[in-house]
């Protein structure tokens, strides 16, 4: 496939003149990307402060979300400053992923060596699944109330899912010959599960745990909307009583920061574990 | 060959590829005429840039330096005048067999029905009846590329580029379509750039052969194949009993001789500037 | 948030491996058996957890009494409309919010795929409110549409929108390029391209995408409903857990997993189809 490098200008013009865009995957071209972030940020300013096109009380003005984090960080906002919101938010979120990631993946390993726990429990899992996690939130909070438990809770059915299929796939989709190769060469049981079977499954459960990290994130915060005593969340939902657009902008940006956040360090988690490899 | 007369005409063209800080010059300086109607194929190692030239001549790619001209004019983009056959098909996977090869002349805006009776006759002609619908996964390799030549021929391009095309084929398929492109040249000629890895396929097919160094490939040298082929009649006899003429077998084992020269070259003076290394032209 | 990294999980899924039986591997009657088994454990754990008295039957009811709750809503209204027609407005939402996202997400991402430069423009900008979570618009979506339907369109066009951009963008981008050098020298042009050889080469993935984004959009509807609407199965939730009617909040969560389900069942088929078509598998 010769789709490589095309950068003799010359080439490179014509190629691009005629529609084949494709043929310059040299990577991406962030100045283009810094342009586009810089251009919507004028235009933000231009709609809302300079020329009041679109109205402050529908959409914050730059200014009013920089107020908006200046109270959160030094005054606080719905019973807290930044931090301690975040520390929250961010406590249990870790709590829940981690409960659903030493439950999942266990098990996700179980069923994936075993074909008969995986008949069993299988049935429990397929009529589960279908549910959203979102979906329990109600259960949940008539089952604990508004505090911690039944946050961890609901992060736990959220993140349980993707971290038990993947761990199962990845034990499934695992090269046969390569447990065939470790059994002629002398392994026992115990060593085709630590020396074949986690290694093998490792970029799969890396992948699961991203999405079960991702979905802590996402239930959480919809947990917190519904009912909490801190949080971004409540942040949210209570900029939204105030009709506080500044503090609402700010919120979302902080969910989004975090969530990013996140999933950068089990990125670098997993790169440290899965060495071998490399994407 | 008079330069009015050629239809593909490479002149002094070089193309070179960045990778990375690394600068490769796959094509040296190639100068190469193809008349009306003839029938040129290109072999030489791997890598040595012949892809590079085919697809220059399609319009996919563009020399660095130097340029390439179909019909007298500058290649400047793909174009229908110049049908191209790749190695791997390259069939629409989603389209028929009849949807295939109507492709181009739907895209040149052929009615319906001309196509239709287009397609009819390239489908017979190809021996395709009775897998007008099917898919392309449904067919083998060897019918693959009928359709994928069929494509071609469909829109009576003045030009085909033929990059390996029985190159994924298994022998004997890969005979017969060769005795199925002499045939279709002669119902039917057109200027043809055939490239081949296979020397015995290129001599049989092809008017003249032209042997290209390795890498930064060069023309090293055209051998004319069109006096012998039609002094002994190759197109008449089948295509074994020419295989084991002696005008055939000289033929064969000059051009491997060349390209096992160039192999040992490689082993012997691994890094020469590409400049000196100025082999004879054609 | 989620949406790329969710098609891991589905093409994961996808590949299912054959195995060989090895000495010792259970047949298929006693796979049978232990299925049927854990079956039976779900709901007898469940009824005999609720019936024994340990769970108050206020927070556990037991399954049947789920199930007479279930019938009952079908013709009883509660928070003022049946089971049906809650589910009705929650599927109409949902039905407007995905295929909004779908109409305009596909055609962004193909011509993504298509055009370099437009990925080099949107991408940043795309990739940042993906990691916004869909449910974190709910405050902005009560300040601009109140109570009116352009809340919970919001919501569930920010859900279902990415992987419908990202698929297309790679199916469009994963096309083998042979075929499209070989469309160019036979003379498409930009319509016909796009048309015949970037849609339905990019199909499979768009499908993919759908499916997933499907799910996210039903997902986060119910998010949605949770919080700014006044009818819809979420609402139901919502009026059922603040009234503590655990049957209710859970008639709701099986009225859920079914629709979700049939949802997902469709577009799988619809899938499994178009890979049938033409690509041989
Ligand atoms: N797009 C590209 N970017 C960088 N290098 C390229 C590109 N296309 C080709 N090359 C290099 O140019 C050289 C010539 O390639 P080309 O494909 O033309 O060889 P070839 O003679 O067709 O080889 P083969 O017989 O194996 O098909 C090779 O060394 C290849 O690595
Ligand atoms: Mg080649």
């Amino acid at each position: 496939m010769h789709i490589g490098a095309t950068t003799d200008s010359r080439s490179y013009r014509r190629a691009v003149a005629a529609g084949r865009a494709r043929m310059a995957s040299a990577g991406r071209r962030p100045w283009i990307g810094a342009a586009t972030v810089l251009g919507l940020a004028i235009l933000w300013y231009v709609l809302t402060t300079a020329t009041g096109a679109v109205s402050p009380a529908r959409f914050p003005r730059p200014a009013d979300v920089w107020s908006a984090a200046l109270q959160l960080t030094l005054r606080g906002y719905a019973g807290g400053t930044l931090w301690l919101q975040i520390w929250y938010s961010s406590r249990l979120v870790l709590l829940g992923f981690l409960v659903a990631a030493a439950t999942g993946v266990p098990l996700g390993l179980l069923m994936g060596m075993s074909r008969r726990a995986e008949a069993l429990i299988n049935p429990a899992f397929l009529l589960i699944r279908p549910i959203p996690p979102l979906a329990w939130i109600p259960l949940a909070i008539v089952w604990f109330g508004l505090g911690d438990a039944a946050k961890i809770f609901v992060i736990w059915f959220a993140a349980f899912v993707p971290a038990l299929i993947n761990t199962y796939t990845g034990v499934r989709t695992l090269d046969r010959t390569l447990i065939a190769a470790a059994r002629v060469h002398g392994a026992s049981e115990r060593q085709i599960l630590t020396e074949v079977m986690i290694p093998g499954a490792l970029p799969l459960i890396f992948t699961g745990l991203r999405l079960s990290l991702q979905a802590s994130w996402t239930t959480l915060v919809a947990a917190e909307l519904v009912g909490a005593f801190f949080g971004l969340g409540r942040v949210l939902i209570i900029a939204a009583q105030d009709i506080y657009p500044g503090m609402i902008a700010f919120a979302m940006a902080l969910v989004a920061i975090l969530g990013a956040l996140m999933t950068g360090c089990l990125g670098l988690l997993e790169r440290w574990a899965v060495p071998w490899r490399r994407t | 060959m008079g330069r009015s007369m050629s239809q593909i005409s490479f002149q002094s063209v070089s193309r070179v590829f960045r990778r990375g800080s690394e600068e490769i010059l796959a094509v040296a300086d190639v100068s190469l005429e193809v008349a009306d109607r003839e029938f040129v194929a290109i072999v030489g190692p791997s890598g040595c840039g012949k892809t590079t030239l085919l697809r220059m001549a399609a319009g996919l790619d563009f020399p660095s330096s130097g340029s390439v001209l179909v019909g007298a004019r500058e290649v400047a983009e793909p174009g229908p005048d110049r049908a191209v056959v790749f190695q791997q098909f390259a069939l629409f996977p989603w389209k028929t067999v009849r949807e295939n090869i109507g492709f181009g002349l739907k895209c040149r805006g052929v009615p319906a029905a001309q196509r239709n009776a287009a397609v009819d006759r390239y489908i017979e002609m190809m021996g395709l009846q009775g897998h007008e619908n099917a898919y392309p996964h449904q067919l083998s390799g060897g019918m693959q590329q009928r359709v994928a030549i069929a494509r071609s021929y469909a829109l009576e391009p003045e030009v085909l580029l033929m990059d390996e095309p029985f190159g994924a084929l298994d022998a004997q398929t890969r005979i017969e379509m060769q005795e199925e492109l002499i045939r279709l040249a002669r119902v039917n000629p057109r200027t043809v750039l055939f490239i081949t890895h296979a020397v015995e396929e290129a001599v049989y097919l092809a008017d003249r052969v032209a042997v290209m160094t390795r890498r930064p490939g060069r023309l090293a040298e055209i051998i004319d194949v069109a006096p012998v082929r039609r002094a002994e009649a190759w197109e008449e006899r089948p295509i074994e009993e020419v295989m084991d003429l002696g005008s055939f077998t000289h033929l064969r084992t000059r051009i491997w001789k060349m390209l096992r020269d160039e192999r040992e070259a490689k082993a012997e003076a691994p890094r020469v500037t590409p400049l000196q290394r100025r082999k004879a032209g054609p | 948030m989620g949406g790329a990294v969710a098609a891991d999980v589905t093409a994961a899924q996808g590949a299912r491996p054959a195995r060989g039986r090895r000495r010792g591997a259970p047949g298929v009657v006693e796979l049978g058996l232990l299925s049927l088994g854990g079956f039976a454990a779900f709901f007898g754990l469940w009824f005999v957890v609720a019936r024994s008295g340990v769970v108050p039957a206020r927070f556990l009811p037991a399954p049947g009494v789920v199930a007479a709750t279930f019938f009952h809503l079908t013709h009883d209204p509660f928070a003022g409309y049946t089971l049906q027609q809650h589910l009705l407005s929650s599927i109409g939402r949902f039905l407007m919010g995905f295929a909004l996202a779908a109409a305009a997400g596909v055609p962004l991402g193909l011509l993504m795929g298509w055009f370099r430069w437009l990925d080099d423009v949107v991408s940043p900008v795309f990739e940042g409110f993906r990691f916004i979570a869909p449910i974190a618009w709910v405050p902005f979506a009560a300040l601009w549409f109140g109570t009116g339907i352009g809340g919970p369109i919001l919501i569930i066009f920010s859900g279902a929108f990415p992987p419908c951009v990202i698929n297309a963008q790679r199916g469009a981008r994963l096309i083998e390029p042979h075929l499209i050098e070989a469309a160019r020298s036979l003379g498409a042009g930009h319509c016909r391209m796009f048309a015949e050889v970037l849609v339905p080469g990019a199909l499979p993935s768009i499908v993919a995408g759908l499916r997933i984004s499907a799910g996210l959009a039903w997902q986060s509807l119910v998010g949605a409903e949770l919080i700014v609407v006044s009818s819809g199965v979420g609402y139901l939730m919502v009026q059922g857990q603040s009234n503590l009617a655990t049957p209710i909040v859970m008639s709701g969560m099986i009225a859920i997993g079914i629709v979700g389900f049939l949802i997902d069942v469709a577009l799988r088929a619809a899938e499994a189809r178009i890979r049938r078509g033409w690509a041989g598998a």
